[in-house]
């Protein structure tokens, strides 16, 4: 059996700048993670991770890009990662940096580990809250990620449990 | 004893296979620039090297140990010593480079090896 394997590398995008939620698009992020590629590894090493290369999932919330590219060539990918220094949209550059958290086989493995870095990510700003107000929304939002058939979401609340 | 213990050393031998061994690999090029022009020297011509590597493997492939071990600037054929495991990706970047300065340019190589001493002879150019 020969099929095309791929890998999908799960990311954070970490700014400063508020503003830098805004302007993730897959587009972008697609263009300057190329871009970093063509810069560390030179045309051959854009033409092998182009091969099958697309940004999978978005979630300008939290920040957190599913990328796929090819088995063979997911180590160029990632070593080009940490030189991804900025997202550029409409003559806007915010600086960021993308933090790689997971590398997996399929989207399913991807999602499972994002649940549970999620819940844990919860927890810990749960522990980090500084005023009451913020305790309260946590704990709430906490409390209300179930495997419902109905979707209560808690739209006011930033972190996306990734729950569906 | 002398005798007799020369003997059994010589029985018992051992022999040893090691593949890719070598650190290095030299290779033996020709920069041909058919329309003429201005000679690049030495430093150039590392400059050359580097470029192509940039150009084909990013700055990964730029950072990659090369060394020009002799040129020559009259026949513009160079001696170059690069780690072992960045063979595949000098010669790529050499072929596949086309311009030097805005001229047309061409890298032949002419031998290759892991060991210097095998560049002094070429067997092509026998004369029988």
């Amino acid at each position: 059996m020969v099929r095309f394997k791929n890998r999908y590398v799960l990311c954070e995008v970490v700014s400063e700048d508020p503003r830098c939620r805004q302007c993730i698009e897959d587009r972008t992020l697609g263009l300057a993670v190329r871009d970093a590629i063509a810069r560390v590894h030179g045309d051959y090493g854009l033409a092998c991770c182009s091969i099958s290369f697309t940004v999978k999932y978005l979630n300008a919330y939290t920040g957190t890009v599913l990328l796929r590219c090819r088995k063979d060539s997911y180590r160029l990918l990632c070593s080009a990662l940490p030189f991804v220094r900025s997202l550029e949209t409409r003559a806007q550059r915010y600086p960021c940096f993308l933090n790689t958290l997971h590398v997996g086989g399929t989207i399913r493995t991807c999602q499972k580990f994002l649940i549970q870095y999620n819940r844990t990510q919860l927890l810990r700003l749960l522990q980090n809250c500084t005023n009451e107000e913020e305790r309260q929304c946590v704990q709430k939002s906490l409390l209300n990620c179930s495997l419902t058939e109905e979707q209560s979401q808690s739209g006011d609340e930033e972190e996306d449990d990734g729950t569906e | 004893r002398g005798p007799a213990g020369r003997e059994m050393a010589a029985a018992a031998f051992e022999r040893c296979v090691l593949r890719r061994a070598a650190e290095h690999h030299y290779l033996r090029v020709r920069l041909e620039l058919p329309d003429g022009g201005a000679r690049p020297n030495a430093a150039q011509f590392k400059q050359l090297v580097v470029t192509a590597l940039r150009e084909l493997h990013g700055e990964v492939g730029a950072a990659l140990p090369v060394d020009v071990l002799t040129y020559e600037e009259k026949t513009l054929s160079a001696i170059l010593r690069v780690i072992s495991s960045g063979l595949v990706k000098l010669w790529s970047a050499l072929t596949l480079l086309g311009f030097y300065q805005n001229r047309r340019c061409a890298f032949r190589v002419l031998q290759t090896s892991p060991f210097l001493l095998a560049l002094s002879g070429n067997s092509r150019e026998l004369v029988l």
